[in-house]
């Protein structure tokens, strides 16, 4: 028997990975050798062993291990820098996904932060047109108060003097560069003192209007203080005249400091009495 | 002599899976999707078989293909066929998780390379499908002597060796041999009968 004849008889049970002790020593030997025989017997003993595994019964893995294979796969397939040669290739260690979530994180922050500017304008540019308009109606609501007081007062003076009832006191003036006043009283209705060809004050100066009373030493009751207009015009409406004038002797009126005087403190330029003409009120 | 020239070219399966392998080398998922659905059911059956335990059966089996993806370029077309390497290698992953820690798995260990080593289908192996091999091998080996049937099993499934084989069939070391080499010899011939 030659020794690749008597090693054949082993290449089964190598194959099979039976072989121990020292046969398996003495093939391995020959085989290192470099027996083509041999070595080509052994490669053919290997495919027949190898087709034991038909010989295990049938069973089939479960989906899920082909699907978190799958997965594997997928996510070392995509990955960057992977090479199928190198042995042991691990995965990487921040995967796709994540760094796509924290691309995605960011983003949002960004559009956040930017949208909160916004708003943050658009609430101030909201708030200061709301002051602006609110400023606006209250101004519009003074002139609206003024006019309306303005209109009633008017009003009033064409009631005052439309009214048989009112009485008319004149009242001259000294003064060259002036016209006469004129006051007419109701006593429903009120006091007008009007006039035209007035002159305006110097500055801030106002026209006071007096009542003087008849009793002896007794102080002149101040009414109201007015200014005539631009064009000379003087209209003022005295909706609800002092007690005192119902025991006037006359009315006059003085040119005065700003908001008036308790006390005249200039002689006054128009004066009109009326003594012969009691008052009473109603 | 027996033993046929090895094929100068894989024909049919074979090449189709030496192809397969070649697109794994370039990240190719869908090849690796093709492999896995052609011999995932063979590979977990034979694990399954050694392991006895369905969820370490396929841990192996998912260790078996990572390996695969990740290291495709270990396979070697002119070593051999892809089906019987990849078989090779669950078979052995199967048995290391047997941690059989005694000299069984020492000689195993020195005995066999890391990898599969050359393997050649013979001249007459015709590609068959899956399930016509399998009833093929399994009528060969319902075929042999029951003793003999036992004793390549105990070799192929559990890893043992001869002298392990007489130990549990409690009989002579030469007859486990004369066994294992015979019943080897009969499913060679009887694959060559069975295809030509």
């Amino acid at each position: 028997m030659s020794s690749t004849d008597q090693f054949g008889e082993l290449l089964q049970a190598y194959a099979l990975g039976a072989l121990d002790g020292p046969e398996r020593e003495a093939l391995e030997a020959h085989l290192a050798a470099g027996c083509p025989e041999c070595a080509a017997e052994l490669a053919e003993a290997r495919w027949v062993v190898s087709q034991l595994a038909y010989a295990a019964p049938e069973a089939a893995p479960s989906d899920m291990l082909r699907g978190r294979l799958m997965q594997i796969v997928r996510s070392e397939a995509v990955a960057p820098g992977t090479s199928a040669t190198l042995i042991g290739s691990s995965k990487p260690a921040v995967p796709f996904w994540m760094w796509a979530a924290v691309a995605a994180l960011l983003l949002v922050s960004l559009y956040s932060f930017w949208n909160a500017r916004q708003l943050q304008e658009q609430i101030r540019d909201v708030n200061e047109r709301a002051t602006a308009q609110l400023h606006s109606r209250e101004k519009i609501e003074e002139e609206l108060a003024a006019a309306r007081q303005e209109a009633a007062q008017v009003k009033r003076e064409a009631d005052i003097l439309a009214d048989p009832s009112s009485v008319k006191i004149a009242m001259a003036t000294t003064a060259a560069d002036s016209g006469p006043l004129q006051a007419n009283w109701n006593p429903r209705l009120g006091l007008v003192v009007s006039g035209s060809k007035i002159p305006q004050p110097a500055g801030s100066r106002v026209l006071q209007l007096w009542i003087i009373p008849k009793t002896a030493g007794a102080k002149p009751v101040p009414v109201q203080i007015e200014r005539p207009d631009e064009n000379g015009t003087f209209v003022m409406v005295v909706a609800t005249p002092p007690e005192a004038l119902t025991n006037a002797k006359a009315l006059a009126v003085s040119e005065e400091p700003a908001g008036g005087s308790p006390q005249p403190t200039t002689t006054p330029k128009w004066v009109g009495g009326v003594s012969l003409f009691p008052l009473k009120s109603p | 002599m027996f033993l046929a020239a090895l094929l100068p070219k894989q024909n049919g399966e074979a090449a189709l899976d030496a192809s397969l392998v070649q697109q794994l080398l370039q990240r190719d998922m869908r090849a690796f999707e093709q492999i896995y659905d052609r011999h995932s059911r063979l590979v977990y059956g034979l694990v399954y078989r050694i392991v006895q335990q369905a969820g370490t059966a396929e841990e192996v089996v998912q260790d078996v293909f990572l390996q695969l993806w990740r290291n495709a370029a270990q396979y070697d077309a002119s070593r051999g066929p892809f089906l019987p390497w990849l078989l090779t290698m669950a078979r052995h992953r199967a048995l290391d998780t047997l941690r059989l820690k005694s000299e069984r798995q020492r000689r195993r260990e020195d005995q066999t390379e890391e990898l599969p080593g050359v393997c050649a289908a013979p001249q007459f192996e015709k590609q068959l499908d899956e399930k016509r091999r399998a009833v093929q091998v399994r009528e060969l080996m319902t075929s042999l002597q029951p003793q003999q049937k036992r004793a390549i099993e105990l070799a192929y499934f559990e890893g043992l060796s001869h002298t392990e084989i007489a130990a549990t069939l409690k009989e002579p070391l030469g007859t486990v041999k004369s066994w294992i080499r015979n019943g080897l010899l009969r499913l060679r011939e009887g694959l060559q009968e069975k295809t030509t």
